[in-house]
C-alpha cells in the first residue's frame, strides 16, 4: 500500500491548521455563514437535519488498520459510535460539532486521512476497484493510477473551481466494479495486443437529473499521458462548461451538447497544445507502482482443507463462500465480503466495533488490507482460505458476515431525508423494508444477482438510474413516494433504468418489489439475471404485476 | 476603490496602482488605463501611440487565446471573477504564463478573496485588487500556506515528485 | 399555526425560539398564530445571532384536536432524529411528547389528521 512521506503528511498538516484558523474565525465572528459554508464545504463538514456530518475522504478505497481504528475511535468519541460507509467509498459522520472538527481533522492526519475535497466543485475522491490487486481479472493495479490522480487533483490551482463537482472511477477489470461508465471521467485500463498498457477513456457519464451512460472520447490512450490528457479534458470542461444552471453544469451536458465527437475533437487539439511535459515522470511513477507491488503472498497450495472442511461441515460458513468469498489471484488465497447490509441494518452503517473487528481481522489475517466498495460494503483482500473460517466466524459475531453480496438485500441506500438537507423523501427504511421481505435466504440465493439502488432526490447519491431496480424518492404534495425504474447497470453492461409506471407511496414500495421478483422469476429463462430478464421481457409483464396490485 | 496587492520576488506588498479602471460607457482617463476587450479592440492602438501603458480586463468567459497577437504591447491583463467560485480565469492566467509567455503584470479582479490566494498565485497571478479588504500580510499568509505542492503550474514551483527526486 | 426553528452553531443541533432563547425540544417551542406578527419578528431577531444559529425561519404547523405537529416530513424528521436509528437524536428520551409526534407520522400521510403534542 502506498505510505504517505514527509511531503503528502507536510500537506495534511497545513490544511488543518488552515481549516482550524477558519473555524475560529467563523466563531469569532470574523466570517459569516455565507463566506465560512464554501471554506466548511471544501474540509467535508456539511450542516444537515440534524447536526453537522462531516466527509471523511478515503483515497480509492483503501484503508489500513491503523486508518479504520482511527475511524472507529473517532465515531467513538466525537460521533454516537458509528459511521457511514458511501458510494463514494468515503465515510460520513452525521452528530458533529463545529467545534470538534479542527481536532478530528488533526486526529485524521495522524493516520495520513483528511477530508479534503469530498465537497465542492472539484475533482473528487477518484474510486476504483475494491479487488484491486486480489483479482486474476485486472491488467494492471488500478490503484497506481488512482494515486497518481490523488496527488495530481489534490488542491490543484486551475481546477479546484470547476462548473461542478468532477468523479473519477478507474478499473483494470472487464468486469466493472466502479460504476466507470456513469462518471465524469471512466478508465478502463486496457492491454494493447502489443503488451503496452492503455486507458479507455470515457467522459460525460453521470447520474443525476440527467443521467447518461457516457460515450468514449478515446479507444486507446498510453498509460503515461493519463495526467496531460486529463488537463486537457478538465480544461476544456472548466472553460466551456455551463455555469448558469446548477442542474446543467456537469460535463456530461457539455459532450452531450457537444456531440462526443466534437468534445473528443476539442481534447486532442488542447491536448496537443500541452504536451508530454505535464505527465508524470516515469521515476515517480515507478515510486507509486512499487508501493502497492510490495504484498507479500505465501504459495500455497491451492486447496485449502481446513477451508473444504469447515465448507461441508457448516452450511452457513458454505453459504457466505458462495456469495461473500470470491476468487484470488493467488493460488490458497481468496478475496472477503465484509456486508454491512445485515437485515434490517441501514446500508453502509458500521458500529465502532465493527470497524475494530474488521481491522484487527485485517491486520491478523489479511495482509493489513481494507477496501470500501462503492455498494457499500467493506473487502478483505487477501486472506487466506485456511483462515477463511475463523475470519468468517468473527465477522458473524459482530453481525457483518450476512450472505448476501450482489443479492436482493445488498441494497444501496444514501442517508435520504432521515439525515440529509437535500432529500425529499427517506431511503434507508425503504431498504429496511425490502430486506426484510427477503430475510429468507434460500430465496434470496434462487433470485440470484440484484440490485437495488435508492437514493432519496434527485442528485442520486444512491445511483438508482443504474439499479436493476431503482427506487427515486419524491416529494408529492408533502408525502413521500417512489418512482421506480427497471433494467439499469452500472457494470460492464452499463444502462440507465426506465420507469416502471406511476409513483408509489411509502408503503407499497416493499410489496412492489416482492411483485417484480416474483415476476422475473415466473419469467426467467436458464440463467438468466434478473437485468437479462427484464432485458429481454421489457417493462411490460412487471407492469402490469405492480399496477394490478397497487390497483 | 479595492487596494491593490503586489507580488513580487515571493513577497506581498500594498501598492499604489498606476493604472486606472475605465468601463465601457467612461469617458478616457489619463494616465496608464486598463480597459475591456472590446474597447481594446477599437481604441487600443491610439491608446497605445500616446505611450502610455495599456490594459485589458478580460471576462471570464473571454479567452486569452484573444489577445495572442497583442499581449507584447499589453502592461496588464485584469482577469475578472465574477464570482468567486467561477473559476475560468485561473485557466486564463495559467495559459497567459506558461503558453504565451506573458510577462506583464495578470491581475485578479472581481470577486477576489484570500481564501484563493494560494490557488491565483500558483496559477500566474501577481497582482490582487482583494474584495474582502484582506491585507498584503494576510494575502501573503494565505498564499504561501502550503509548503509543498502536487502538480507543476505557472509559479514554478517545484511538485511534490520534484522534491522526492532531489 | 408557526414556530421557529434553527441549527445551532456551534453543534448544529435542531433548536426552537421560546421567548427570545433557544430551546432543543419541539415541545418546549413558543407557537404564534399565521397572523401573529410576533412570529415574524422573532424570525428577524434570529436571524440577527450570526454566532448562535445557522438558517432560522419559520415552519408551518398543522392542529387537530388541540395538538400540534409540524407540518411537513422533513420538519417532524428535525424535530425527532432519524427514523432508521431511534434511539438517536431528541426522540431517545421517549415519553409521551416524543411518541406523539412519532405517531403523527401515519396519521398525516394517510389522511392528513395529526395527533399532537398539546399547546402549552
Amino acid at each position: 500500500m502506498y505510505q504517505y512521506d514527509t511531503i503528502d503528511k507536510a500537506m495534511l498538516a497545513d490544511r488543518s491548521s488552515e481549516f482550524r484558523g477558519q473555524v475560529a474565525r467563523r466563531l469569532a465572528g470574523e466570517l459569516t455563514e455565507d463566506q465560512f459554508k464554501p471554506l466548511r464545504l471544501m474540509n467535508g463538514l456539511y450542516l444537515q437535519l440534524h447536526a453537522y456530518m462531516l466527509r471523511v475522504a478515503i483515497p480509492y478505497g483503501s484503508l489500513n488498520p491503523a486508518q479504520l481504528r482511527k475511524l472507529a475511535w473517532i465515531g467513538r468519541t466525537y460521533d454516537k459510535g458509528y459511521g457511514h460507509f458511501t458510494t463514494r467509498t468515503n465515510l460520513q459522520f452525521h452528530w458533529i460539532k463545529l467545534a470538534d472538527t479542527p481536532d478530528i481533522l488533526d486526529h485524521l492526519a495522524s493516520v495520513d486521512m483528511h477530508a479534503i475535497q469530498t465537497s465542492g466543485n472539484c475533482i473528487r475522491n477518484t474510486t476504483t476497484d475494491p479487488y484491486a490487486g486480489a483479482t486474476a481479472e485486472e491488467v494492471d493495479d488500478p490503484r497506481v493510477w488512482a494515486e497518481a490522480i490523488r496527488q495530481w487533483s489534490t488542491f490543484h490551482p486551475e481546477f479546484s473551481f470547476l462548473p461542478r463537482k468532477f468523479k473519477i472511477a478507474i478499473t483494470a477489470a472487464p468486469k466493472d466494479r466502479t460504476a466507470a461508465r456513469v462518471h465524469d471521467i471512466g478508465l478502463v485500463l486496457k492491454r494493447a495486443r502489443d503488451g503496452a498498457l492503455g486507458f479507455e477513456v470515457i467522459v460525460g457519464g453521470g447520474m443525476g437529473r440527467t443521467p447518461y451512460v457516457g460515450p468514449t472520447i478515446r479507444e486507446f490512450l498510453p498509460v503515461n499521458r493519463l495526467l496531460s490528457y486529463l488537463e486537457a479534458i478538465l480544461r476544456v470542461y472548466n472553460r466551456h462548461g455551463r455555469r448558469d444552471n446548477i442542474y446543467k453544469a456537469r460535463i456530461k451536458i457539455l459532450v452531450a451538447a457537444l456531440g462526443k465527437d466534437e468534445f473528443a475533437r476539442q481534447v486532442e487539439a488542447e491536448w496537443a497544445k500541452i504536451g508530454e511535459g505535464a505527465d508524470l515522470p516515469d521515476t515517480e511513477l515507478a515510486r507509486i507502482r512499487g508501493a502497492f507491488a510490495a504484498t507479500a503472498f505465501e504459495v500455497l497450495p491451492a486447496q485449502s482443507e481446513a477451508f473444504e472442511a469447515a465448507k461441508a461441515s457448516t452450511p452457513a460458513f458454505a453459504r457466505f463462500v458462495r456469495n461473500n468469498v470470491k476468487p484470488h489471484k493467488k493460488s490458497g488465497y481468496g478475496i472477503v465480503e465484509v456486508s454491512l447490509k445485515g437485515i434490517g441494518d441501514t446500508p453502509g452503517d458500521a458500529t465502532s466495533e465493527q470497524m475494530e473487528t474488521v481491522a484487527d481481522l485485517a491486520e491478523q489475517y489479511g495482509l493489513g488490507d481494507i477496501r470500501v466498495t462503492h455498494e457499500q460494503n467493506l473487502v478483505l483482500p487477501h486472506v487466506k482460505l485456511d483462515d477463511i473460517p475463523t475470519v468468517w466466524a468473527a465477522l458473524r459475531d459482530a453481525g457483518i458476515a450476512t450472505p448476501n453480496i450482489n443479492l436482493v438485500s445488498d441494497i444501496i441506500a444514501c442517508p435520504g431525508l432521515d439525515y440529509c438537507a437535500l432529500a425529499n423523501a427517506r431511503a434507508i427504511p425503504i431498504a429496511q423494508h425490502i430486506a426484510e421481505k427477503f430475510r429468507d435466504q434460500d430465496r434470496a440465493e434462487k433470485i440470484g444477482e440484484l440490485k437495488i439502488k435508492i437514493s432519496g432526490c434527485i442528485n442520486a447519491c444512491g445511483h438508482h438510474h443504474v439499479g436493476h431496480i431503482g427506487i427515486l424518492g419524491v416529494d408529492k404534495k408533502g408525502e413521500e413516494f417512489y418512482q421506480l425504474t427497471l433494467g439499469g447497470s452500472g457494470a460492464e453492461d452499463a444502462s440507465v433504468g426506465s420507469m416502471l409506471g406511476p409513483a408509489l407511496p411509502y408503503e407499497k414500495v416493499a410489496d412492489a418489489v416482492d411483485t417484480l421478483v416474483d415476476v422475473y422469476l415466473r419469467e426467467r429463462q436458464d440463467g438468466e439475471r434478473f437485468l437479462d430478464t427484464f432485458r429481454r421481457t421489457g417493462v411490460t409483464p412487471f407492469k402490469e404485476a405492480v399496477y394490478a396490485d397497487a390497483h | 476603490m479595492p487596494t491593490l496587492i503586489e507580488l513580487k520576488d515571493g513577497v506581498c506588498r500594498g501598492a499604489e496602482d498606476a493604472f486606472t479602471h475605465v468601463a465601457d460607457d467612461q469617458d478616457m482617463a489619463t494616465g496608464d488605463v486598463i480597459v475591456s476587450l472590446a474597447r481594446f479592440q477599437s481604441e487600443g492602438d491610439g491608446l497605445l501611440s500616446e505611450g502610455r501603458r495599456v490594459g485589458v480586463r478580460l471576462k471570464a468567459e473571454e479567452e486569452a487565446e484573444v489577445l495572442a497577437y497583442d499581449l507584447p504591447r499589453l502592461a496588464v491583463v485584469a482577469l475578472d471573477f465574477p464570482k468567486y467560485r467561477d473559476g475560468r480565469a485561473y485557466t486564463n492566467a495559467r495559459l497567459l504564463r506558461e503558453r504565451f509567455k506573458f510577462a506583464g503584470q495578470v491581475r485578479a479582479v472581481g470577486d477576489v478573496l484570500r481564501e484563493q490566494a494560494g490557488f491565483m498565485v500558483r496559477v500566474g497571478f501577481d497582482a490582487f485588487e482583494p474584495a474582502d479588504d484582506a491585507s498584503a500580510n494576510e494575502w501573503q499568509a494565505a498564499a504561501r500556506r502550503y509548503r509543498h505542492v502536487y502538480q507543476r503550474s505557472a509559479d514554478g514551483r517545484a511538485p511534490a515528485f520534484a522534491e522526492r527526486e532531489a | 399555526m408557526k414556530a421557529l426553528t434553527a441549527n445551532r452553531l456551534t453543534d448544529g443541533e435542531v433548536v426552537f425560539w421560546k421567548a427570545g432563547q433557544w430551546v432543543e425540544r419541539f415541545a418546549d417551542a413558543q407557537l404564534w398564530d399565521d397572523d401573529d406578527p410576533a412570529g415574524v419578528e422573532a424570525e428577524a431577531a434570529a436571524k440577527n445571532q450570526p454566532l448562535v444559529v445557522v438558517d432560522a425561519y419559520l415552519i408551518d404547523l398543522i392542529e387537530s384536536e388541540g395538538l400540534w405537529a409540524p407540518l411537513s416530513y422533513r420538519e417532524r424528521i428535525r424535530a425527532l432524529g432519524p427514523s432508521n436509528h431511534l434511539h438517536h437524536g431528541k426522540q431517545a428520551e421517549g415519553g409521551a411528547v416524543i411518541e406523539a409526534l412519532q405517531h403523527a407520522h401515519g396519521a398525516a400521510r394517510s389522511t392528513g389528521r395529526v395527533n399532537l403534542i398539546k399547546r402549552k
